[in-house]
């Protein structure tokens, strides 16, 4: 197991590279200068108190959303849907927030458990279709991706509207926000929040669960091979439905740390990419809590750096995306990178 | 457990060091320079958007042909305060002190920069810095524009009532924001005058004033086009961005087989984006904002010395901030005419385009 661990991380290190590599070679093709476009990628990222706060804050949900995605990967599902998930997690939450009058001390932890049932309940969704009716738990995912983009459409201007505009909640108050003033004055004004606290919390919950309880034995067993797990007297479809609703309920709390973190209200007619690049993350993080955590970091830092880099060299913010795309897809490429590692192995010892 | 934390150790390690040791590169941009950086944030959209940014965008590129600024844009990678904020910083720290930002979704993040950044200028356009709660603050260092869509609107509705003088005509919307339904509404009112003033008869139904809900599904856009035209519409005024390329993309297929359907472009002159054969646009024509003007002017202004600090602008007929293209190669000349006609009546104010829904279609 040790050395498993070893590997995975030289592997995912190697894609990291591989897309940095890329990324420069997409700058020089388009007459820029690598070594500068990184300089200011990462001191945009990096360089005062308050850019490490933005890039701490733009990793927060990409954290949740990794764990979602391992989650469910590490019990052999791939879940699509935490887009979705968040949306569901992050309305449920928006509603309390809005509309109930609690000490923040007893809001936050409602609105935590709120967002986690609500896109709890919204993942096993997909795990119900799965173990009952066998529909793969992607197509079901992404389906409900847009059920839930329709949902919060209809339902944000119905409830909870602000008073002259159709298309946005209102405004969630200070008492209910993840957002503390010591945090942010710390961070000299950065939009960090307590979403990165409840993070860390989490992954090691998750962590634990997989590694060290029966529970998680559970799920990976069935993730390994279900017709095993059934025969060794493992329940599998309440296992299914409850690792899409742990999933689901990890990516709510991605949708809880954007709307009342990173946004200070919900805005219709947007599914939040970081769904989807939770799993480019959980893939880049090895697939352990861990990873994901390091892994998130990084794409924080990629996003937050991007636009000082386009300020400072002329790069078209267009390249910029491009270039943060490339480096993103090859860094979720670490098992093509095994893949061929493996094949030379195997080849050298055939010879 | 220990080599996997040293493993973990070295990937940041490798990558920090990497990213660190391609450092160098040129000095920051000295901030003393005497030509002015002019900066923008693009909304939702692309810079290419053909209507919001990429108006905006060419007042800038004006300027910096005609008055020598230096200039750059930023997109964003979300629509949230955050995202907008953490762009706007980006320019103030790489030395970009006149910002532009299109859209009203900048409106909460204009009112917290114009507090933190004191040494930046923010041009806001279709919007007014208010700090979540609607508390609206114009600071010293910021210039709120808004433009009279309804007036715009009413023209392009009058224009094409006179045009096609009977028949059917639909709006197809973007999101139910105020700009986009004052376009509405002021078309609705521009078709009511034709039919009243001129003996026209087009009729807009309810059934034939839809909001898509975005601004960027092109597909839906098409799709609600033909519905639209297989119910007999004539001409579509989309009002939409991206779902108005959808309606203008079905009208050029039905165009090139040979049905008579007709679109009014929104935002900037259209036409170009209608053509379907040689030079022949299903463009009939075009209700816009002069969101390029006013970028070039507040920069001009702010070269002078003159930038109007805390002001509220309006946009509208009697400063032509609005109005139709001066050429329409589909409008004959006597319609051209008269709606030059109300154009001056708009102006002197003997016609009052409403801006509020009354008892129009939504």
């Amino acid at each position: 197991m040790k050395i498993r661990f070893n590997r995975d991380y030289l592997l995912s290190l190697i894609a990291v590279i591989l897309g940095l590599i890329a990324g420069a070679i997409l700058m020089i093709v388009t007459n820029n200068n690598p070594f500068e476009g990184y300089n200011y990628l990462f001191r945009g990222g990096t360089m005062n108190m308050q850019r490490i706060g933005n890039t701490i804050a733009t990793a927060t949900p990409l954290i949740f959303a990794g764990l979602s995605v391992t989650f469910a990967f590490r019990t052999g599902l791939f879940n699509i849907g935490a887009s979705g998930q968040m949306l569901i997690g992050g309305l449920c939450a928006t509603a309390i927030a809005l509309n109930v009058s609690l000490p923040k001390i007893l809001l936050l932890p409602l609105m935590i458990i709120v967002a986690f049932i609500a896109g709890g309940l919204w993942g096993s969704i997909a795990g119900f279709l799965k173990a009952k009716f066998n529909v793969h738990e992607v197509v079901a995912t992404i389906m409900l991706n847009w059920i839930a983009y329709w949902t919060v459409y209809y339902m944000v201007p119905l409830y909870l509207k602000a008073e002259f505009l159709e298309t946005e909640s209102r405004r969630i108050p200070s008492e209910a926000s993840l957002r503390i003033e010591w945090l942010r004055d710390f961070f000299d004004g950065s939009y960090i929040n307590l979403g990165i606290v409840l993070a860390i919390i989490v992954a090691i919950i998750v962590a634990f669960i997989l590694d060290k309880t029966t529970l998680g034995y559970e799920l990976k067993a069935v993730g390994y091979n279900r017709t095993a797990a059934e025969t060794a007297g493992i329940d599998v479809n309440r296992n299914i439905m409850l690792s899409m609703g742990i999933a689901g309920g990890l990516a709510g709390l991605a949708g809880l740390s954007l709307y009342a973190g990173i946004a200070t209200n919900m805005q219709i007619g947007v599914l939040p990419m970081q769904g989807f690049d939770g799993i480019a993350v959980s893939l880049l993080g090895a697939n352990s809590p861990l990873g994901v955590f390091f892994a998130a970091i990084f794409f924080g830092l990629l996003h937050s750096g991007k636009g000082f880099m386009t300020a400072m060299t002329g790069i078209p913010p267009e390249i910029a995306d491009t270039i943060i795309a490339t480096i993103i897809y090859f860094a979720a490429t670490s098992v093509v990178v095994d893949r061929f590692l493996e094949n030379r192995r195997k080849r050298r010892e055939t010879k | 457990m220990k080599s996997k934390k040293v493993a973990l150790i070295l990937v940041v390690f490798f990558v920090t060091s990497f990213v660190v040791g391609c450092g160098g590169g040129t000095p920051a941009p000295d901030p003393q320079e005497p030509t002015l950086r002019v900066g923008m944030v693009t909304d939702a959209g692309t810079i290419d958007d053909k209507s919001f940014n990429q108006g905006t965008w060419e007042g800038v590129l004006q300027a910096r042909d005609q008055l020598g600024v230096e200039i750059r844009y930023l997109q964003p990678s979300g629509t949230t305060e955050a995202d907008y904020m953490r762009e706007i910083g980006n320019l103030v720290d790489a030395g970009f002190n006149f910002i532009v930002c299109p859209g009203f979704k900048f409106e909460t993040s204009i009112y917290e920069a114009q507090a933190r950044y004191p040494e930046a200028k923010f041009v806001l356009i279709d919007g007014a810095p208010h700090d979540g709660e609607f508390n609206f603050l114009v600071a010293d260092n910021t210039v709120s524009i808004f433009f009279a869509e309804h007036e715009s609107g009413f023209l392009a509705g009058l224009a094409s009532a006179l045009q096609l003088e009977e028949g059917q005509a639909g709006f197809i919307g973007g999101m139910e924001i105020p700009p986009v339904q004052k376009f509405n509404w002021g078309f609705q009112q521009g078709v009511t005058y034709a039919n009243e003033n001129y003996g026209t008869d087009v009729q807009v139904q309810s059934q034939n004033v839809i909001y898509q809900g975005t601004f960027d599904n092109v597909a839906a856009g098409q799709q609600l086009a033909a519905q639209m035209y297989d119910r007999g519409v004539d001409v579509i005024f989309a009002a939409a961005g991206g779902v108005g390329v959808g309606v203008i993309n079905e009208a050029k297929s039905r165009a090139a087989a040979g049905d008579d359907v007709w679109v009014v472009g929104v935002d900037v002159d259209q036409y170009d984006e209608g053509i379907y054969r040689d030079s022949e646009s299903i463009i009939l024509t075009s209700a816009m904002k002069y969101i390029d003007v006013a970028a070039f002017d507040m920069i001009e202004a702010e070269l002078n010395d003159e930038f109007p600090g805390g002001e509220t602008l309006f946009f509208d007929a009697t400063n032509f901030g609005i109005g139709i293209p001066e050429n329409n190669p589909n409008l004959n000349a006597d319609v051209e005419q008269e709606t030059a006609e109300v154009f001056a009546l708009v102006q002197s104010g003997e016609v009052v385009v409403s801006d509020q829904l009354g008892d129009l279609i939504r």
